[in-house]
């Protein structure tokens, strides 16, 4: 039941981003959305994601994105004129993919939920031993990227001083 | 030697050339450049040097495969490297106008470190994605290139067609890194394991293949985006037109030969699958059909040499596409596709690093890139235009050349496993291709170039060439053709 509501709330979030012409609006309806997912990591008893998915996304990274909406300050997206043709594509994508979903979804053996995760853990714990233990290599791995993308950053935002 | 001990000097190599870019005070940076180069070399041979491990029971090699494939792709990985960092040195004049601004008292050439280290941190994931054999590797490798592509294809932030190109690559590529995303999700759902072996086993015994077709179509998608295959190849005129040219050769040869070999390792678990397999070599032959119609007949109208290698570049993926197509096993074929596959990498690498030499060293020299840059080439510099002439002959398949045996081999597989309709496409394609490509020849060989002033272009600056690029340019010209008399030397490293 609770999984309903929340999922409710993450669909509604997402719609909403896309569906507000006004930049704010749709940030605030990001956080709405990434709450939502966050309260369904938890009933999954994934702890930690739940409280990461808060902190980092809803909270640093969209704090960001209000800052650079409100730096630039966007007042509404006029937005892009879309062609009936245009609309008639993305309806037509849509509903090939939501009709895959829908005959992938009923070919599945349903399962109750609670299964998935049986029992509670310390699941930070846990994490930290994958993270450190079994997946160091691909860890390493994200360490270069970061130092790639903070390079790309310096090089792609330098400004000459006169 | 560890075979990931090869990444490890890759990524210390890029590190070196940082650190002494910001405490050595490097009077030419061409330098920094020349170390990339040579540690590259150094791990080029390295590579026959490495080996096997020693505790293969281990987490480790869970996530890192040391066949005979990955260290063929890491070689290509290598060797495209080395060709870009050697082509980024003749690349400096055009840095410094549309490179990121500098201040008046700042080194001339500041900025060129980052263009010589990002491609090396580049190679390293390149050749992780040579390597990797588990869900999660393959797509933090994957991800390494694509963020460094980002930087890199934007790199010219003072030229308008740079900045497109970035702006569009940026958000095509996340749109496609999400599509991966989501796709490997269902397939880990589908099947419970994230290694590509485990995901084999699951699928061999599965009774309902649905998910794990949902999961295809959008895997399938992603990395037609990487490989530059349709459904989602129409990006690459624009961004390998704006792109400064070294990170264009990147794009069409590392990313292509590692997206490649990514997505053989993830189709392999589905093609092994009797259920799966027929709907999947189904989905692929039609992949292979759309993108060798759309990049030879669009290439067939372009002006522009870069926008020509970029259809080129396509109706490529169309051809190796098709050879992982032919997979099933089918008695009697010499060579397995994930061989095809190899070897027309190898010969599209040498072939197509060439044609980005010169186009380079013709683009720098001329400022510009369509095909009237490049009229009357034959007497402003026959060298450039007789490398050009090899080139462009391997990409068409003119026999005994390198590009007429990797052709061979696909059009062989096809034929063996009787795709009867895309082999038709591709001959079709085949012979497009001789019409844009020699089209090129003709016009280094008998137009005339006219200048902005109306007079025919001459010499100029066409012979500055730097050393590294021509001893590269004419080992790749004696490759093209000695690998056309002998393709089984390849072969021969990936058995």
């Amino acid at each position: 039941m609770l999984f309903y509501l929340f999922a409710a709330i993450a669909l509604a979030g997402g719609l909403g981003v896309v569906a507000f012409r006004n930049p704010v609006t749709s940030a605030f309806s990001l956080v709405a959305s990434f709450l939502g997912l966050a309260a369904l990591f938890i009933h999954l008893n994934a702890f930690l994601v739940g409280v990461l998915q808060v902190l980092v996304y809803a909270g640093a990274i969209m704090v960001l994105f209000l800052f650079i909406i409100m730096l630039l300050d966007i007042k509404s997206d006029e937005g892009p004129k879309i062609t009936k043709l245009m609309g008639l594509g993305a309806a037509l994508l849509a509903m090939v993919f939501v009709g895959m979903l829908w005959r992938v979804t009923v070919s599945l053996k349903s399962a109750p939920l609670e299964t998935l995760y049986p029992e509670v853990r310390s699941d930070a714990h846990e994490i930290g031993r994958l993270l450190f233990g079994e997946y160091f290599f691909p860890v390493q791995v994200v360490g270069i990227l970061l130092l790639v993308a903070t390079i790309g950053v310096v090089v792609l935002s330098r400004r000459a001083v006169r | 030697m560890p075979a990931y001990y090869l990444e490890i000097i890759v990524v210390l190599l890029g590190l070196a050339v940082l650190t002494f870019d910001a405490v050595g005070r490097v009077e030419d940076k061409r330098s920094l450049a020349g170390l990339g180069v040579l540690g590259l070399i150094v791990v080029f041979f390295l590579l026959f040097k490495t080996s096997k491990p020693a505790d293969p029971g281990s987490v480790f090699w869970k996530f890192y495969a040391t066949d005979a494939l990955a260290f063929f792709f890491k070689g290509i990985a290598i060797l495209t490297t080395i060709v870009v960092l050697l082509m980024a040195n003749d690349f400096i004049p055009v840095l410094q106008r549309f490179g990121p601004p500098v201040e008046a008292k700042a080194h001339p050439q500041s900025g060129f470190a980052e263009f010589v280290a990002l491609p090396l941190f580049l190679c390293a994931g390149l050749m992780w994605m040579a390597s990797a054999n588990h869900l999660v590797s393959i797509f933090v490798s994957l991800e390494l290139v694509t963020v460094t592509f980002y930087v890199l294809v934007a790199y010219l932030r003072r030229h308008e067609l740079s900045l497109e190109a970035g702006v569009k690559y940026l958000i095509l590529g996340a749109l496609s890194t999400g599509l991966l995303v989501y796709g490997l999700a269902w397939l880990y759902g589908a099947t419970g394991a994230l290694d590509l072996s485990g995901i084999e086993g699951a699928l061999a015994t599965t009774e309902n293949p649905l998910p794990a077709l949902f999961a295809l179509a959008f895997i399938l998608a992603a990395m037609a985006f990487k490989v530059g295959a349709l459904p989602t190849a129409f990006w690459i005129p624009d961004v390998y037109q704006g792109a400064p040219t070294p990170v264009t050769a990147l794009l069409a040869v590392g990313s292509k030969s590692a997206g490649f070999i990514v997505l053989m390792r993830l189709m392999t678990p589905f093609l092994k699958s009797e259920l799966l397999s027929g709907k999947v070599v189904a989905v692929l032959a039609i992949m292979a059909v759309a993108t060798l119609l759309y990049g030879n007949f669009a290439a067939l109208l372009q002006s522009n040499v870069k926008r020509l290698l970029g259809y080129s570049s396509i109706s490529h993926a169309g051809f190796l596409v098709l050879a992982l197509a032919s997979a099933p096993s089918h008695g009697g074929a010499l060579e397995t596709p994930a061989t095809t596959v190899a070897f027309y990498l190898a010969s599209y690498a040498i072939t197509a690093l060439l044609a980005f030499l010169v186009l380079s060293i013709v683009s720098a020299a001329r400022h510009g890139d369509d095909l009237n840059s490049f009229r009357g080439l034959a007497k402003a510099s026959p060298f450039l235009a007789l490398l050009m002439l090899l080139s462009m002959a391997s990409m068409a398949g003119v026999p005994l050349t390198i590009g007429f045996w990797g052709k061979f081999f696909v059009f062989q597989q096809a034929v063996f496993s009787r795709l009867w309709l895309p082999l038709g496409v591709a001959v079709i394609g085949a012979a497009a291709g001789f019409y844009y490509y020699f089209r090129l020849i003709f016009s280094m060989y008998l137009e005339t170039a006219t200048g902005a002033d109306g007079n025919p272009l001459g010499k100029d600056t066409l012979t500055k060439i730097g050393a590294g690029s021509r001893i590269a340019m004419i080992l790749l010209a004696l490759a093209i053709i000695g690998f056309g008399f002998f393709p089984g030397s390849i072969l021969a490293l990936l058995r």
